[in-house]
């Protein structure tokens, strides 16, 4: 009796339950065809925003998002590609991967989506760029400086993992070995600890500054690491505090910098601390307090205040009535935004969808050139920039001032 | 043994931040049997009250004479939300076993970690810093500023204040268990809550005395933490709290004595690890929990011994 | 549990209060016929003749509504059992929310209350009506005997299936909504629903027709969960939300065992899930792993599960000397110190394992027997995309995990773990191997969640130390108490609502664990037993012998689950 009532129930749930979803659907489908369709009769195209909006680096992520923003604004503004509208859709990754890897799969998710800004992080990238390049919607990252995101995992033999992939900054390849050389060459320094926080962004700019350093001839006298979550170095600066070095070298980022910066010298080690782009932040100089004078940080491209091309820029973001400030990575943003909508002129001309334009935009980023913000904009065959322009910076009376810009060879 | 010493200087002042937290912890365990969770909460609301003091009051100043009106900015908010949280959550939980209240204490923990997260640069009518990124403390001068050296040895400013806290902390504690009536009373309570009762002592106002005690003294610790740090954030209660109880356990909970000794010796052992156990510092904290299962396990009554025995 | 047994007779002014109640659904049926508001929104809410979403929701309770204020009278025959008083009256409470919370979404949506038109304001007088009439019958007496009441084999089995279903299509409706104001108003109207018809005490005669005929129950729940992939026509978002509701479901469960049945308190248990995780990650190929040997997955999965179950028993051993809530601290260590050895086992600070922070990525698919869990594969002319395949994983591990479960918990152990958490001396006395309990609980809950660990790593393509931080302990735990501790029910409940909202809810993400926090608070305080109360207590209380040997030969624990 029992089995015999069992397929019978297997039998009537299944019909029922096929009628009760198909209803279901019905009314999905019709609430989804009202939601569409401005005034202007144009199609929709969504570029999405990958960065911390919130947490410990969101100074650094609402400055992307606002600069995305306002490149978007612009290109609809100047009518920039005819039958569509420009959107932007920013979601938040929290600087974790996992939030960061849902936040790719709902923009994937969005069939109006055709391109990525993002992420600030590139241990948000390892998970956000597999799911866009899944999804075959273009990345082009602001502030990514790890090397493998491009040529993969084995240094050797470089192969480009995510044919999505591209990014408008240079890597800790370059970063870090400019560090090494403005430390050793420019300033004099032969004997450094090094310091960072175990991420990928951290650990490699630590690791190439080292085999920089090591090679120019200069000693690295201490190699220590933090927990990110900590609040107290004591430990750590005891330890490299007794081993005299002349400057200290942190991979990471700007919230364990500027205390790590304040407690070194508290503790009586008065050497600089010098930092990657994570650091180059006016948060970083808040929270390091006034003993901050003299550390210094690289980062990518001139200064922003400085480059004449970029002062269109800063001008129309100052203009554009946002809160925040466009931070370290405004200009990189607003390049990789604009990359992103030369390749949608292409791409979308001749496509149905912004689904259907989703490959061909990946095929248009390779030619694209253009004189951005932070100089000129193009890509290598691995989705590098080309351009390799940094800057060093230096705390001089509570602010950040450029002491040395060079293209790295 | 430079840095033998230095270290013992660290320690010693990381170890004044638990063992002013730790009280708390264990005043509380020993009249109600309660695991506070939150406390490690009301001590980062010690900070942020502090901090709030100064930015409605002081904006600007540096001199000395304004710690103690933060000290009595971060006070009021910790006691303030010690006590409301003992009446609205655990008062009516009393007598429903164990479980539940520890668990409401973890979720006041989210609640509070949360609320100061999302909302205290919302406070109408102030120009408050967003707590969802670290904020930077005061400095006030004499308690901050370039460090002492002494020898070998730099001692910072603030862990000299820090310090100074504890003992005078331990000897006001002293006096108001030992020669105050409310003292007594809560000595009672902890030893035989029923025949206190019996004796005319008002239970419910003993145990809201326990937590503004131990809210007090962890207002003190986060006003310390922030000048020592010079810097707070929102989630600075979480393992601070943890750490704590750790003290707390270590020194034999209910015994307040056991808590600000288990501190320092936590404090001490925790910095010392770091400098010669392999790995580095980013272990610190294990040591430090491992400490914590070790004694659970093989001492539950702590270093001087829990003056309360275990009822459950 | 008290069994009123007066006569039913109706007093005049209930009468009133049935008639004003019939009155009120009615209108709020009539009322999803008529036109909500002026603008087209919600899927087009403004047209006649043509209910959608928000007037569907209404005639849903309305309907209800009519159903419950004619079981007195016209459906006495068929619907005579039900405690129509209370039912009407939680009924119109929530009707009234229900209303005026989606004139509320009208007015934020189309700009003003103006754009409500007469549909909305006729709802809003029906459940005014409903609320009236409900407050008037609230303390009717109950039908007598009604609760043993026993229909036909075939209506019990046909309601069964059809409840399998309606929830199988709420489902699936409630993910499709992408209008955050339809979502709720949708999640408000079953929880309005559910709550009159608990209130009229419905499931209690649900849950003597699932004890009757618990395959049919167990099953019918299954295939509901089995054919739901195929309603989401390919949709990755959706399936996507549904696995990981369901890994955090399958993790909820073990950890019942240890905190439901064996009253052992654990705020680490997420690091046993992270355990299997690990070891999932470490031995599946991928490039950031430092071994380069990969077994086959079943290997894998059994690996990942007894290392988890070791981990369980160094953290349960201290059981033997510490309790309550000292044991609630030494697992809250514990899964500090596993996240932090996870965090420093990179090379920089220790032997390279974890590759630390930046954690083990581009973790390959499953591929068990062929089967490429990456690709999507055609099954009877639906798509199943890579997360439904996961799905569908997920689901035969969770019947595994649910099977253990109900049979652990009827079986002499799970009798002697509700013994000690009910009194551990006594149990002891009675002869119940306390401690070798207490470690198998640790060790049993422990294997199932490192089994779950293992699939959510190659799910996840990345496993980090902070996705196995205390606040996702805490997150299991809520889902325990939430749900109800010892049920798998309550457990499945509590998962859905813990892992669903926040992914459907965007503008609750922000807030997400204020109100979280919040809801611990709340819990404890108010129903700390949980949604779905565990009846083993209920059932020790009821004295009808005959009632009770019924319902324990039938293992309690999985007709509660899945009721």
């Amino acid at each position: 009796m029992h089995k015999r009532s069992v397929i019978s129930a297997g039998a009537l749930l299944l019909a029922t339950s096929m009628t009760l979803t198909a209803c279901g659907t019905r009314g999905g489908d019709s609430g989804g065809g009202s939601e569409g369709g401005g005034d202007s009769g144009d199609k929709v195209a969504k570029i999405g925003v990958i960065a911390p909006l919130s947490g410990d680096l969101s100074a650094l992520g609402k400055g992307i998002e606002n600069s995305v923003d306002l490149a978007i604004k612009q290109a609809n503004e100047e009518g920039g590609i005819e039958g569509w509208t420009l959107e932007i859709a920013p979601e938040d990754d929290q600087a974790n991967p996992d939030v960061g890897k849902n936040a790719a799969s709902k923009l994937a998710g969005d069939k109006d989506v055709v391109g990525v800004v993002g992420t600030l992080n590139s241990s948000v990238a390892g998970t956000v760029a597999p799911v866009l390049d899944t999804a075959k919607i273009v990345q082009v990252s602001p502030a990514n400086t790890g090397v493998s995101l491009t040529k993969g995992e084995d240094a050797e033999n470089p192969s480009r993992p995510y044919a999505n992939y591209f990014r408008t900054c240079t890597t800790d390849a370059v970063q870090g070995p400019f560090a090494a050389r403005y430390l050793y060459e420019e300033a004099g320094i032969k004997k450094v600890a090094t310091i960072h926080d175990k991420k990928a962004y951290g650990q490699g700019l630590v690791e190439s500054f080292t085999e920089e350093f090591e090679k120019l001839g200069g000693e690295i006298v201490a190699a220590e690491t933090i927990n990110p979550d900590d609040d107290k170095y004591d430990a750590v600066v005891t330890s490299v505090k007794a081993k005299k070095p002349d400057a200290v070298y942190y991979g990471g980022e700007y919230p364990q910098a500027g205390p790590l910066s304040q407690q070194m010298k508290a503790q009586g080690l008065k050497v600089p601390l010098m930092g990657g782009d994570g650091i180059f932040s006016p948060e970083f100089i808040k929270l390091a307090g006034k003993t901050s004078n003299g550390d210094l940080a690289t980062s990518i491209g001139a200064p922003t205040e400085k480059l004449e091309s970029a002062q269109a820029f800063v001008d129309a973001y100052e203009g554009g009535g946002y809160s925040d400030d466009y931070e370290a990575y405004g200009a990189q943003s607003y390049d990789a935004a604009n990359a992103i909508i030369e390749a949608l002129k292409v791409s979308l001309k001749d496509a149905e969808t912004a689904e259907d334009a989703r490959q061909a935009t990946i095929d248009a980023m390779a030619d694209v050139t253009f004189d951005g913000a932070t100089g000129k904009v193009a890509f290598d065959e691995f989705g590098d920039t080309t351009t390799r322009v940094l800057t060093a910076y230096e705390v001089k009376d509570g602010e950040w001032t450029d002491v040395n810009t060079e293209e790295f060879k | 043994m430079d840095q033998f010493l230095q270290q013992l200087v660290n320690g010693l002042t990381i170890g004044s931040l638990y063992a002013l937290i730790a009280v708390g912890y264990t005043v509380v365990y020993g009249i109600v049997q309660l695991i506070n969770f939150a406390h490690g909460e009301i001590f980062m609301i010690g900070a942020f009250g502090a901090l709030s003091t100064y930015l409605i009051l002081f904006q600007g100043q540096t001199s000395l004479w304004v710690l103690p009106f933060l000290v009595l900015g971060a006070m009021a908010a910790s006691v303030g939300v010690a006590v409301l949280t003992e009446r609205v959550a655990y008062r009516p939980l009393r007598g429903a076993g164990r479980l539940a209240p520890l668990i409401t204490a973890i979720g006041i923990s989210v609640f509070l970690q949360e609320f100061v997260r999302l909302f205290y640069d919302k406070v109408p009518g102030l120009d408050f810093p967003s707590a969802k990124q670290k904020i930077p403390f005061p400095q006030i001068e004499v308690v901050t500023g370039p460090a002492i050296e002494l020898g070998p040895v730099t001692i910072q400013r603030a862990a000299v204040f820090t310090i100074g806290c504890l003992i005078m902390c331990g000897a006001a504690l002293w006096w108001f268990i030992n020669r105050t009536r409310t003292g007594r009373g809560m000595q009672a309570v902890s030893q035989d809550p029923d025949t206190a009762k019996l004796m005319g002592i008002n239970v419910d106002r003993v145990i809201v005395v326990a937590f503004a005690v131990g809210a007090a003294l962890a207002a003190i610790a986060g006003v310390a933490q922030g000048l020592l740090n010079t810097n707070i954030n929102f989630k600075m209660g979480f393992i601070a709290g943890l750490k704590a109880f750790t003290a707390a356990v270590l020194g034999g909970i209910g015994n307040v004595w056991g808590a600000i000794l288990g501190g320092l010796v936590l404090g001490v052992l925790e910095t010392l690890a770091v400098q010669f156990l392999p790995g580095g510092s980013p272990w610190k904290d294990v040591w430090a929990f491992a400490l914590l299962i070790l004694v659970l396990v093989f001492r539950p009554q702590g270093l001087l011994g829990a003056k309360v025995v275990d009822r459950a | 549990m008290s069994t009123i047994t007066s006569s039913s007779t109706t007093t005049g002014r209930e009468r009133l209060g049935l008639r004003l109640a019939l009155a009120g659904g009615a209108l709020l049926l009539v009322s999803g016929l008529l036109s909500w508001s002026f603008e087209p929104i919600f899927g087009d809410i403004s047209i006649r003749l043509w209910p959608v979403s928000l007037q569907v929701f209404a005639m849903l309770i309305g309907l209800t509504a009519v159903a419950l204020a004619l079981s007195p009278t016209v459906l006495r025959r068929a619907l005579g059992w039900v405690h129509a008083g209370p039912g009407l009256w939680a009924l119109g409470i929530g009707a009234t929310a229900y209303t005026a919370l989606s004139l509320a979404a009208i007015a934020v949506e189309a700009g003003g209350l103006i754009n409500a038109n007469e549909g909305a304001w006729i709802a809003l007088v029906g459940a005014l009506l409903l609320l009236g009439g409900g407050w008037m019958v609230r303390d009717r007496p109950r039908a007598p005997e009604a609760f043993s009441a026993q229909g036909p084999a075939t209506v019990e089995i046909v309601t069964i299936v059809a409840i399998c279903a309606l929830a199988l299509a709420a489902a699936a409706y409630a993910l499709g909504r992408d209008d955050a104001w339809v979502f709720v108003l949708f999640l408000l109207t079953l929880g309005v629903i559910g709550t009159a018809l608990a209130r009229a005490e419905v499931f209690e005669w649900l849950g003597g027709a699932a004890g009757r005929h618990q395959h049919v129950l167990t099953l019918g729940a299954f295939a509901a969960a089995f054919l739901f992939p195929f309603t989401q026509d390919g949709s990755e978002i959706n399936m996507s939300i549904a696995t990981l509701v369901l890994i955090f479901a399958a993790t909820a469960i073990g950890l019942n065992i240890v905190v439901g049945l064996a009253g052992l308190l654990d705020l680490g248990y997420i690091a046993f899930l992270g355990a299997g995780a690990y070891v999932g990650a470490i031995f599946s190929g991928s490039v950031s792993s430092s071994i380069g040997w990969t077994p086959p997955f079943l290997v894998t999965a059994l690996m990942g599960g007894l290392f988890a179950a070791l981990l369980g028993l160094i953290v349960g051993s201290p059981t033997l000397r510490v309790s309550g809530d000292y044991l609630a601290i030494v697992t809250l260590a514990f899964g500090e110190i596993f996240r932090l050895a996870m965090f420093n086992l990179d090379g920089n600070n220790g032997p390279d394992l974890t590759n630390g922070p930046n954690g083990i990525t581009a973790i390959p698919n499953l591929s068990i027997l062929g089967f490429d869990f990456g690709e999507s594969h055609t099954i009877a002319g639906v798509e199943l995309s890579r997360a439904a395949n996961y799905y569908l994983f997920m689901l035969f591990i969770t019947a595994l995990i649910v099977l253990i479960f109900a049979r652990l918990n009827n079986s002499r152990i799970g009798r002697g773990w509700v013994a000690i958490r009910e009194d551990e001396r006594a149990a002891e006395a009675m002869g119940v191997n306390v401690f070798g309990l207490k470690l198998l609980a640790f060790a049993g809950g422990a294997f199932l969640a490192g089994v779950a660990g293992t699939v959510k790593a190659h799910y996840d393509t990345s496993v980090t130390p902070d996705q196995y931080q205390f606040l996702e302990s805490a997150f299991l735990l809520a889902a325990v108490v939430l749900g109800g501790m010892g049920t798998i029910a309550g457990v499945i409940l509590g998962a859905v609502v813990l892992k669903l909202m926040p992914e459907k809810l965007r503008f609750f993400s922000e807030y997400r664990l204020l109100l979280f926090g919040l809801l611990l608070v709340i819990m404890m305080r108010f129903r700390p037993e949980g949604l779905v109360a565990n009846k083993r207590r209920q059932l020790e209380l009821h004295d009808d012998d005959q009632d009770r040997a019924a319902q324990t030969d039938r293992s309690p624990q999985t007709k509660e689950a899945l009721q």
